[in-house]
């Protein structure tokens, strides 16, 4: 098994946090994986992406058009993302809006990209959180059960990675990520297979 | 066996390797991206119950003085951290240290920024080892970088001379699976040579991150057939191993992060291809498309057999060019104290000459209010030089050199000294928050916290200023915008008196450290409602959290980045706030 997965986002809103767990999932499965904590300058808002694979890698760096999921915690990096998404794609964005400008959209038709967009700050929001869009995108990524990214191994993970004063809350977000991806099928429909 | 696994980063990964070779001194100056090391000895040690030494320095200097000082006669087992820059703060003992023997053990780690991403220049650390024949390692994963840590401190103990690693940010900052071992029982493995490829025409030598790059390019292209790749570990000395398997090939590939160092070692330049002969760019970090790039061209130049080159889908730079997307340059956080430290010097003087310094206030920029990075500390030494140019023609222009207050007591106290000492007039605003930002948040030493939490004295930087001989010291609340303009402006009437430098702290804590909170806050930022549309402040102030909204032809906040600091209202013209400014300016007009 091989994934290349972009998390992208900004400063300050828990990038590095959901690339960590994604990779401690897969080691706690006992698949080999590495992965990229891209810090630039220590700052608040600046663009930050962070890379991991799964599988016989030595690197942790992504080559243009070769990841295979992108998970995008802000709509203007997930455009700047979308160079290193292969064509069949998965792409979850986090974003209010209901849909992509015609260009983008466009282009994910033609690049067989499966797009969901995500409103994951509202449902942070909903808990009370205001910064943990990241758990919900994480636990609508989870409905989509790509091995071994499953709902049980994500909230393992979530569990040891996240401080017990938070945990909770967390977990909640996670929960309702999930439910949301449920409810809307998210999963099911997919245009093609990742693998 | 080992213990246990735990997913770390490089950096982390390196802390454990030392702490497990029994490291019983540890010194370090923070500088992206070598700052976790320390604070990962710190976390290994207080887990393994080990007696370790660990201390935040001063200055590269100090650290590596530290460091030598324990093994070279101390007969301890020591270690400093710093960046590659760093290494040149160190060099004048660096090159002494290497020629005498060690009682002890000593390890320099370096960590290079190819890019650079973080630094105002590129350097390879590898180059100064092989120069001046100093041992020197480049792992490449954080795993090999925990072996490597390990067996160099044994080794240097054993043969009683310091041993160099090379990381780079690729290294130091990537995350994998690392096995813990107890302390002293580690099975190093180094490897070294022929790792992947049955290819017999094209060898590919290659280090470090480069490495593992190749390898995944390698494995991507399905070029395994055509092509050997060979791994260097050890840079300096070099495996006779290598010259072998360069004889063994027709042609030769050299892929390494940042300067010529293996490819020189190597020589042949009739059979080797690398930077010399321009087939891998000259500058900048090694992506992992430059590398598919690289081996493409090659591959096919070499007759390789007929591939599909990887071609772009430019559809999606089209696609991407009727989106707004946000460029988010580096700048500096929203509601940082010192972007309004900025603001004031540059509304004070637009004109004035900003020699500048390294670390977040080389953001300043942005505002007009840096106009120089060259070295820590050369903000002050420059603003020196530029007063003497215009002092020789009769000219008194305002000078306002910036610091932050790491950088003040790592590298500007003499030169301070220097310029009361020959009468130098300009004004010095030392930004103090409290602690080291850029890198990361360590204390600095007028905090009084060292790096494992214990207290120790702090010290004010105003007695040190006072100290070095300047009459003029001021300490001001940047947030309090009009006090700025005006101390900066009495700074300057200071300098028509007397021929010495004039010193402003702006002391307010870094937002990182008050976990975004502001203390006293201003009233949440309602500039948008009266906003004309004049972009001034978006010229002047440059805050993340403001942004222009075409639509409505009004500045647009994003509530989630605006920390409500209120400190932008004094860069609109039409607020209360920037009108008021004008009276604060009477003062210093030059
Ligand atoms: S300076 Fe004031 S009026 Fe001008 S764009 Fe900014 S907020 Fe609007
Ligand atoms: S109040 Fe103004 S300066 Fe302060 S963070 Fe918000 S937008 Fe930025």
């Amino acid at each position: 098994m091989r994934h290349e997965i972009i998390c992208a986002g900004i400063g300050g809103r828990g990038v590095l946090l959901a690339s960590t767990i994604l990779i401690e999932a897969a080691i706690k499965s006992g698949l080999k994986a590495v992965a990229s904590d891209e810090y630039g300058m220590s700052q608040r808002g600046g663009s930050v992406v962070s890379l991991v694979k799964v599988g016989d890698f030595a690197s942790p760096f992504i080559g243009r058009e070769n990841g295979g999921i992108l998970l995008a915690f802000e709509e203007s990096e997930f455009y700047k993302a979308l160079l290193f998404l292969k064509k069949g794609g998965l792409a979850l964005v986090n974003t209010r809006a209901a849909e992509l400008p015609p260009s983008i959209a466009g282009l994910l038709e033609k690049r067989e990209i499966t797009c969901r967009l995500v409103d994951g700050d509202g449902i942070a929001r909903q808990t009370g959180m205001f910064q943990s869009a990241n758990m919900a995108l994480l636990g609508f990524f989870a409905a989509f059960g790509i091995t071994p990214f499953t709902k049980e191994v994500l909230e393992e993970t979530i569990r040891s990675r996240v401080p017990e004063k938070f945990l909770a809350k967390n977990l909640e977000v996670f929960g309702k990520g999930f439910d949301a991806a449920t409810k809307m099928g998210a999963a099911g429909d997919r245009r093609t297979d990742i693998v | 066996m080992h213990s246990r696994e735990d997913v770390v980063i490089g950096n982390q990964a390196i802390a454990r390797g030392l702490v497990e070779a029994g490291l019983e001194i540890a010194a370090a100056y923070p500088g992206t991206p070598s700052s976790e090391i320390l604070p990962g000895v710190v976390y290994f040690k207080n887990m393994e119950g080990s007696r370790i030494h660990t201390e935040w320095s001063t200055n590269e200097l100090c650290a590596f003085e530290v460091a030598f000082g324990a093994a070279a006669y101390g007969g301890a087992r020591a270690a400093c951290f710093m960046k590659q820059v760093g290494l040149n703060v160190a060099f004048p003992a660096l090159m002494r240290s290497r020629e005498k023997s060690i009682e002890g053990g000593l390890v320099i780690v370096s960590c290079d920024d190819p890019g650079p991403q973080s630094s105002q220049t590129e350097q390879d650390t590898r180059l100064i080892a092989a120069l001046f024949g100093i041992p020197v390692f480049d792992p490449s994963s954080p795993a090999e970088a925990a072996d490597v840590a390990y067996h160099a401190l044994t080794w240097s103990f054993e043969n009683k001379v310091p041993v160099i690693i090379r990381s780079t940010h690729r290294v130091s900052h990537a995350r994998e699976s690392v096995p813990l071992y107890h302390p002293g029982t580690r099975k190093v493995i180094l490897k070294e040579g022929h790792v992947a490829g049955a290819g017999r025409k094209l060898g590919i030598v290659a280090s470090g991150m480069s490495c593992s790059l190749v390898y995944d390019v390698i494995e991507e292209l399905g070029a395994s057939d055509e092509v050997s790749l060979y791994k260097v570990l050890k840079v300096y000395p070099v495996d006779d191993a290598l010259g072998k398997f360069v004889d063994s090939m027709e042609r030769v590939l050299v892929v390494e992060e940042t300067d010529q160092v293996i490819e020189a070692l190597i020589g042949d330049a009739r059979k080797v291809m690398g930077r010399r002969d321009g087939t891998v760019p000259s500058a900048g970090e090694i992506t992992y498309d430059i590398v598919r790039d690289i081996l493409s061209r090659v591959l096919a130049g070499e007759g390789g057999s007929a591939r599909d080159p990887f071609v772009p889908d430019g559809g999606i730079e089209e696609a991407l060019s009727h989106v707004a997307v946000v460029p988010r340059p580096p700048k500096l956080c929203p509601g940082c104290p010192h972007r309004a430290s900025f603001f004031a010097m540059q509304y004070l003087w637009p004109d004035a000459i900003y020699p500048g310094d390294i670390g977040c206030y080389t953001l300043g920029i942005s505002q007009g209010a840096v106009d120089t990075c060259l070295d820590m500390g050369a903000g002050v030494t420059l603003a020196e030089g530029f007063y003497d140019a215009f002092n020789q023609d009769g000219k008194l222009v305002p000078i306002l050199a910036s610091i932050g207050d790491s950088t003040f007591l790592h590298a500007c106290m003499a030169p301070l000294y220097d310029a009361v000492k020959n009468r130098k007039r300009f004004i010095l605003v030392i930004m103090d928050n409290s602690t080291t930002a850029m890198t990361g948040m360590q204390p600095t030493p007028q905090t009084g916290i060292t790096v494992d939490g214990t207290a120790t004295r702090g010290v004010a930087i105003e007695d040190i200023v006072q100290g070095l001989g300047v009459n003029f010291v001021r300490v001001v609340d940047p947030y309090d915008v009009p006090a700025m303009i005006r101390t900066i402006g009495e700074a300057f009437d200071r300098l028509k008196e007397e021929p010495l430098p004039a010193v402003v702290i702006a002391r307010r804590e870094c937002l990182l450290l008050t976990k975004g909170a502001v203390k006293d806050a201003g009233y949440p930022a309602d500039i948008e409602r009266d906003c004309i549309g004049c972009k001034s402040c978006l010229k002047t102030f440059d805050c993340p959290a403001m942004s222009f909204d075409e639509a409505s032809k009004k500045i647009r906040i994003d509530d989630s980045l605006c920390t409500n600091c209120g400190i932008c209202y004094y860069a609109c013209p039409v607020q209360r706030e920037g009108k008021a400014l004008k009276a604060a300016k009477k003062a210093g007009t030059p």
